[in-house]
């Protein structure tokens, strides 16, 4: 561009018109800068003169980008709607509903929004400009390119003979699986409770993939608490659990600091007895 | 060690913001209101010792985070982190679904006048939004909310941080309400929040539909 939109006007060309349509977000931000650049008072709009801008901008739209363009016919067509609304007003119609309303609000709204992400851009730039922790490995260096194979018959036979053929065996094979003990997860809870006073449940769990693993912490958990070496506490249904080392010597007959009128910490209450 | 020190070390080793709820969980001693005295320990300390780094709000909790005049030096290395930077469709469908959430995607459009299903997808796939519900009506369409990474993502203490539609130089701001509680009439249209776009209120009036979203947010 050479010229400024206003000087262009000024100098009674009307080639601004002939925008560049990738360069709006869409025909609201098209029909907003037809408006704000030539200083029309949004609350009366000449319908007729901007309908004809904005069909006159949209000639160069590519037939290619069927929903980009489908949406800005749309609104020349809700233009056109409008303007015939103003030659003609409908019998009965409200004289107080202005046909243009709806499309003013929708602009002023649209105009609001486009000014509130310009905040963001700028909130978003000096947020960037603030680093915290964190490290980011060097980018992967790309893939090696397919090495054409080359390669002889001697070799391929080498290699073949080298692959040991799998032997036959007539002895029955018996699959056994590691078993989780709960005596084992009871060692794990206190080996926790001997470094901390009180340990998450979850914690116990990592590093064990099976379900089977929180199955048996979970009982270890209680059978522990029937022991009256621990208590567990949960302050609300599906909240973290935690599992607290109890003092054998001191409270070994108080109730534990969770009320039991809780309903919440129905955990360590329940299942001890079952 | 004293709550400070260890408040400091958590909030060192982590690579995000932490509330204060989730930093006095490092500790059975300590509880928020202690963290919270730390906190302010330490930013003053920062502050006051001239660090290259301050204790920083963000996203409803707290991070450590560096001097933004320290930017250039730290931008030469690789292996900084470097936060990307969103397009403007991307930007203009945040705005709309951060000053109206729950929102549908339907009424994203409207507003926008082009088809975002894509942006969506995009900004959903950055966890920068999420559906928070589902709206009543045909298809029970999904509503999207932003997310506390979006917070993040633009250095927001909260949703209270974004700029006030009354702060903005349009002067929109007494027809379109943007939040409920600047809601003034039209009580009576406040029934269709699942409408198409060619159903939303019309006239001069503009309701916007932030009161109706409401109620079907609940689920």
């Amino acid at each position: 561009m050479d010229l400024t939109v206003s000087e262009r006007i000024a100098a009674g060309r009307d080639d601004f018109l002939l925008v560049e349509i990738e360069r709006f977000q869409g025909p609201l931000d098209l029909l907003l800068h037809l408006i704000r650049t030539q200083d029309i008072e949004i609350f009366d709009i000449p319908i007729a003169k901007i309908t004809d801008q904005f069909l006159q901008a949209i000639r160069g739209l590519e037939a290619t980008d069927l929903d980009g363009a489908g949406e800005f016919l749309e609104m020349a067509a809700t233009l056109i709607h409008i303007k015939s609304q103003m030659l003609l007003p409908r019998p009965g119609q409200d004289e107080d509903e202005d046909p243009r309303a709806e499309l003013v609000r929708r602009l002023l709204e649209y105009e609001q929004i486009r000014e509130i992400s310009q905040r963001l851009r700028s909130a978003e730039a000096d947020r960037s400009r603030r680093f915290g922790k964190g490290y980011v490995p060097p980018r992967p260096k790309k893939p090696l390119e397919d090495v054409p194979l080359e390669t002889t018959w001697d070799e391929v036979f080498e290699a073949a003979m080298q692959v040991e053929m799998p032997i036959p065996r007539d002895r029955t094979h018996r699959v056994t699986t590691r078993k989780v003990t709960m005596e084992e997860k009871a060692i794990l809870i206190l080996d926790h409770l001997k470094r901390s006073t009180r340990v998450e449940f979850n914690r116990l769990l990592q590093g064990f993939k099976e379900r089977s693993h929180g199955v048996m912490t979970f009982l270890a958990g209680l059978e522990l608490t029937r022991r009256r070496m621990l208590f567990l506490r949960q302050t609300r249904p599906f909240a973290e659990l935690w599992i607290y080392k109890r003092d054998q010597d001191t409270e070994a007959d108080e109730a534990p600091p969770v009320p039991r009128a809780e309903p919440t910490s129905s955990e360590d209450d329940q299942g001890v007895d079952a | 060690m004293n709550a400070h020190q260890i408040v400091e070390a958590v909030l060192f080793a982590s690579d995000a913001p932490l509330t204060a709820d989730e930093i006095a969980r490092a500790d059975e001693l300590l509880d928020e209101d202690e963290v919270e005295d730390a906190l302010q320990f330490l930013r003053a300390e920062y502050d006051d010792a001239g660090r290259a780094f301050q204790l920083v709000e963000v996203a409803e909790g707290y991070q450590i985070l560096t001097r933004p005049e320290f930017a250039p030096y730290l931008e030469r290395f690789d292996n900084v982190p470097r936060p990307s930077r969103l397009s403007g469709p991307a930007l203009e469908t945040l705005a709309i679904i951060a000053y109206r959430q729950p929102i549908g995607r339907v009424e994203v459009e409207y507003i926008r006048g082009v088809g975002s299903s894509g942006v969506i997808r995009t900004l959903q796939d950055r966890r920068l939004i999420d559906v928070v519900g589902r709206a009543e009506g045909l298809g029970r369409p999904l509503l999207y909310g932003t997310t506390n990474h979006f917070l993040a993502h633009f250095g927001f203490k909260s949703l209270e941080d974004l700029p006030r539609p009354d702060e903005l130089p349009i002067v929109l701001r007494e027809r379109i309400p943007l939040e409920a509680d600047h809601d003034t009439t039209d009580d009576d249209e406040a029934e269709d929040d699942s409408a198409p776009a060619d159903e939303l209120p019309e006239g001069w009036t503009g309701e916007a539909s932030t009161e109706e979203s409401e109620q079907v947010a609940q689920d």
